[in-house]
C-alpha cells in the first residue's frame, strides 16, 4: 500500500476514534490499532509506553475535574479552587472514553511513525517542506531513545547509573542539548544539498493502485461512521 | 580559469577570534588539495566557506571574497551552489536526511532539478561509485557507520559536483575503507578539498598541500615539498606506524575473557568465540576492520554487556569511555562533569592532567571537540580504574594531540590494564604494548606484536 493511503486510513480510524460516542467501538478502534502497531515488534515500545501513560493520566485525573453525573462511587476533601473532589459513575464512564479515544490517536500516530515509509509519504506530497519536517519531527523519538542509551550507557561506563526519577530527568538537559546539536548539524547538511532551491524535481513514483483507493475509501467510511452510528 | 577562488577571507564566529585570517588560494579543475592542520586551525571553516556555508549558514565577521564555480559566494547561497560543489561532513549520522537508501542519495539531484528520468540511474551509478549497490533499498537505520559514510560519499557523487568537499569523512573507517573512500572520491574527477586527521592516504593522493595554523595558511605546496617540509616542521603529521615493542612490567592479569560469543537482539553473531587477556601495566590495542565485534568485545571485558558463552574473569574497577565522548556529558561545568565520580580535589587534578585545568568553570558544550574528548578522558581517569576501555579515542584529533594522548596513556600505564579499540594503526603504535587483532571471521584473535 502507497504510504500517502495508509496515512490518510490512520488519520481516518484516528478521526473516526474522536467522533465515535460508544465505549465498544472506540475501544475496538484502538485495539485494531494497537495490533497494527504491535506488527512493528519491539520498536513500538517507547509509543506504547507514551500511549498507555497519556492515557492512563487522562482516565485518573479527568473524573477529579469534572462535576457530571449523580451516581456518586466516592466522595472526597474540598479542594480550593476545585471544589469537593468526588468521582461518579457518569464521569468514568467519560474519562474511559477519552482515555480511549486519546489512545486511539496515540497509537495511528505509532502506526504512521513506525510502519510508513516516511521518504516516499516525502515524495508524494505538495508540501514537501512541512511533510519532511513532521518526517524529521518523528524521527526524534527513536533518536532520542538511542541518544537516551548513548548516556546511560556512556555513565554506566564512569561507573555511575542513573537511578530513579531523579537521576533520569538529569539527562533530559543534555539530551535536549544533543538534538538541538543534531538539528543545526542537520540543516546545515540539507542546505549544502540544495535544500529549499528553487526548481526541485522528483523521484518518479508508482501509480496507485486499487488496494490504495480501498485504503482512502476507508479512511471517509470510517470518518462517516464513526459520526453517524457509532 | 580556477574552480575556486579565495581571496584575503577573514571570518570570525559570533563572539570569538578569527577562524580564518586572511586566507587567499585557487583551486584547480580536477586538483586533489589536502587540508592540514591542528584542531581549531580552521580547516572546517575553510570548507564551509567553499560551500558557501560560511557566511551564510554560520553568522559572524566575513571579509574577503570566495568564489566557486564563477560565483561569490556573498550573493549566492549554499543551495544554490549545490550541484557545481557537494560537501561529505565528519558525522553521518548528522547528515543522512531521508530513511531509505535510495531516496537519501536522491534527495540532492531531487533539490537541484534533475529530470525525473535521469535521477534513479543517477542515484545507482553513485551507489555503484563507491561499492554500495548491494545498500539501496536498505533502510540508514540498519547500516554501520562505515556503509553510512558510503552512503554519505554516494549522495555528493551524484551530484556529479565540479567540486567536492570531504571534511574528515573517513573517521569512522577502517584503513582499507578510508582508502577505498578516497580513491573513489579522487576516481570521481571532481576538484577534491579533503580535510583529514589520519592524513597517510589522503597524502599519497593528493596533488597539493595546505597547512593551516590558528587560521593561516602556513603551507601551499605541491605534495613532495609538502612532505618535506611536514617532516622537519610538523613530523607527527607524516609519523610511520611504530614497530618498536613497548613493553614494561607487567602485572597481575586484571581481565580474563575467554570463549566470548555474542549476538544484538536474535540477530547474526557478532563474536564467535573470541579471547582476550589484559594485564596490569600493558596498553593493548584491539584492532580490526568495521564490523569485527570490537567494540563488542571491548565492552564485555569492561562489564558493559554480558557474554551470551564463554566466560569472562574480572578484578577491580573498570571504566569505559565511549566512541564520540563529548556527546555525553551531562554537566553543566567542566568540574562538575569530572566530579560527578569523584572527590572535586580529585576532580581538579584529572582536569590538570588533561590539560583543562583553565576550563574548570567552562560549559562542555562550549569547548571544542578535541577539548570535549580530554573532558570526557577525565572523566574516566577520575575513576582510577583497574581496567581503562578507549573506543577509538583518536576519531577527530589532530596527530599531535594523539602523541600526547598516546604520553598520557604511557605516563600512567603502570596503574591499570588499558585497552584501546582503535582504526590508527599510527596511534596504535605509538601507544600499544602489543596489538590484538580481531579478524573478520569474528572468531579467532591473533596477537600480531
Amino acid at each position: 500500500m502507497r504510504p500517502t493511503a495508509a496515512a490518510a486510513l490512520l488519520a481516518g480510524l484516528a478521526v473516526a476514534a474522536l467522533l465515535a460516542q460508544q465505549l465498544w467501538s472506540v475501544g475496538a478502534l484502538a485495539l485494531a490499532l494497537l495490533c497494527v502497531c504491535l506488527r512493528a515488534g519491539r520498536r513500538a515500545r517507547p509509543y506504547l509506553w507514551g500511549t498507555l501513560f497519556s492515557a492512563g493520566f487522562v482516565f485518573l485525573l479527568s473524573p477529579l475535574l469534572q462535576s457530571t453525573g449523580w451516581h456518586v462511587l466516592w466522595s472526597g476533601p474540598d479542594v480550593p479552587v476545585l471544589g469537593q473532589l468526588d468521582v461518579t459513575t457518569e464521569e468514568l464512564r467519560i474519562a474511559a472514553l477519552n482515555a480511549l479515544r486519546l489512545a486511539a490517536v496515540g497509537l495511528a500516530f505509532a502506526a504512521y511513525a513506525l510502519l510508513l515509509d516516511h521518504d516516499r509519504l516525502i515524495a508524494a506530497s505538495t508540501g514537501r517542506r512541512s511533510v519532511l519536517a513532521a518526517a524529521l519531527a518523528t524521527r526524534l523519538v527513536p533518536t532520542l531513545e538511542r541518544d537516551a542509551s548513548g548516556l546511560v550507557e556512556a555513565l554506566r561506563g564512569r561507573g555511575l547509573a542513573p537511578a530513579g526519577l531523579k537521576g533520569h530527568a538529569a539527562l533530559l538537559s543534555p539530551l535536549l542539548a544533543g538534538s538541538l546539536e543534531r538539528g543545526i548539524n542537520l540543516a546545515e547538511a540539507m542546505e549544502a544539498r540544495g535544500f529549499g532551491r528553487a526548481g526541485r524535481t522528483r523521484l518518479p513514483s508508482p501509480p496507485w493502485r486499487a488496494v490504495d483507493y480501498a485504503a482512502v475509501a476507508g479512511a471517509a467510511v470510517a470518518i462517516v461512521v464513526g459520526a453517524l452510528w457509532l | 580559469m580556477a574552480l575556486a577562488t579565495v581571496e584575503e577571507l577573514t571570518f570570525s564566529y559570533p563572539g570569538s577570534a578569527p577562524a580564518l585570517d586572511r586566507v587567499s588560494l585557487e583551486i584547480e579543475p580536477g586538483e586533489v588539495v589536502l587540508v592540514l592542520g591542528p584542531s581549531g586551525s580552521g580547516k572546517s571553516t575553510l570548507v564551509r566557506a567553499l560551500a558557501g556555508l560560511v557566511p551564510w549558514f554560520h553568522g559572524g565577521r566575513f571579509a574577503g571574497r570566495v568564489e566557486v564555480a564563477g560565483r561569490d559566494t556573498r550573493r549566492a547561497r549554499p543551495s544554490e551552489l549545490a550541484g557545481a560543489v557537494a560537501t561529505v561532513f565528519q558525522d553521518p549520522e548528522d547528515q543522512i536526511v531521508l530513511a531509505q537508501v535510495e531516496a537519501e542519495v536522491a534527495f540532492g539531484l531531487e533539490n537541484v532539478g534533475t529530470p525525473p528520468s535521469a535521477i534513479l540511474p543517477r542515484v545507482h551509478c553513485a551507489l555503484e561509485a563507491v561499492g554500495a549497490a548491494h545498500l539501496a533499498g536498505r533502510r540508514v537505520t540498519e547500516l554501520s557507520g562505515g556503509e553510512l559514510q558510503r552512503v554519505c560519499l554516494a549522495s555528493a557523487l551524484a551530484l556529479e559536483p565540479r567540486l567536492l568537499l570531504l571534511d574528515e569523512p573517513t573517521s569512522q573507517l577502517d584503513p582499507a575503507g578510508a582508502e577505498a573512500f578516497l580513491e573513489r572520491a579522487v576516481a570521481s574527477g571532481a576538484a577534491v578539498v579533503v580535510s583529514e586527521q589520519r592524513p597517510a592516504t589522503a597524502l599519497r593522493l593528493a596533488d597539493r598541500v595546505l597547512f593551516l595554523d590558528r587560521g593561516r595558511i602556513v603551507l601551499d605546496a605541491p605534495r613532495d615539498e609538502a612532505v618535506a617540509w611536514l617532516d622537519e616542521h610538523r613530523p607527527a603529521w607524516t609519523a610511520s606506524p611504530s614497530t618498536t615493542a613497548l613493553q614494561g612490567a607487567v602485572g597481575e592479569v586484571v581481565t580474563r575473557v575467554a570463549g566470548a560469543r555474542f549476538a544484538y537482539g536474535g540477530g547474526p553473531e557478532v563474536l564467535g568465540g573470541a579471547s582476550l587477556e589484559l594485564r596490569r601495566g600493558e596498553v593493548v590495542a584491539l584492532t580490526g576492520p568495521n564490523g569485527s565485534g570490537k567494540t563488542t568485545l571491548a565492552k564485555i571485558a569492561a562489564g558493559l554487556l554480558e557474554a551470551q558463552g564463554g566466560t569472562v574473569e574480572r578484578t577491580g574497577r573498570a571504566a569505559f569511555l565511549l566512541q564520540d565522548p563529548g556527546r555525553y556529558l551531562v554537566r553543566e561545568t567542566a568540574l562538575d562533569e569530572v566530579a560527578l565520580g569523584a572527590r572535586r580535589d580529585r576532580a581538579a587534578r584529572a582536569l590538570a592532567e588533561v590539560g583543562l585545568a583553565w576550563a574548570e568553570r567552562a560549559h562542555p558544550h562550549d569547548l571544542s571537540s578535541g577539548e570535549r574528548e580530554r573532558l570526557a578522558l577525565a572523566t574516566v581517569l577520575v575513576t582510577e580504574p583497574d581496567l581503562l576501555v578507549l573506543d577509538e579515542p583518536t576519531r577527530g584529533v589532530d596527530p599531535e594531540r594523539k602523541a600526547e594522548l598516546a604520553g598520557l596513556l604511557r605516563a600512567q600505564a603502570a596503574r591499570r590494564a588499558t585497552l584501546v579499540v582503535t582504526h590508527d594503526v599510527t596511534f596504535a603504535g605509538e601507544v600499544a604494548d602489543r596489538e590484538v587483532s580481531l579478524g573478520a571471521e569474528r572468531e579467532a584473535i591473533a596477537v600480531v606484536a
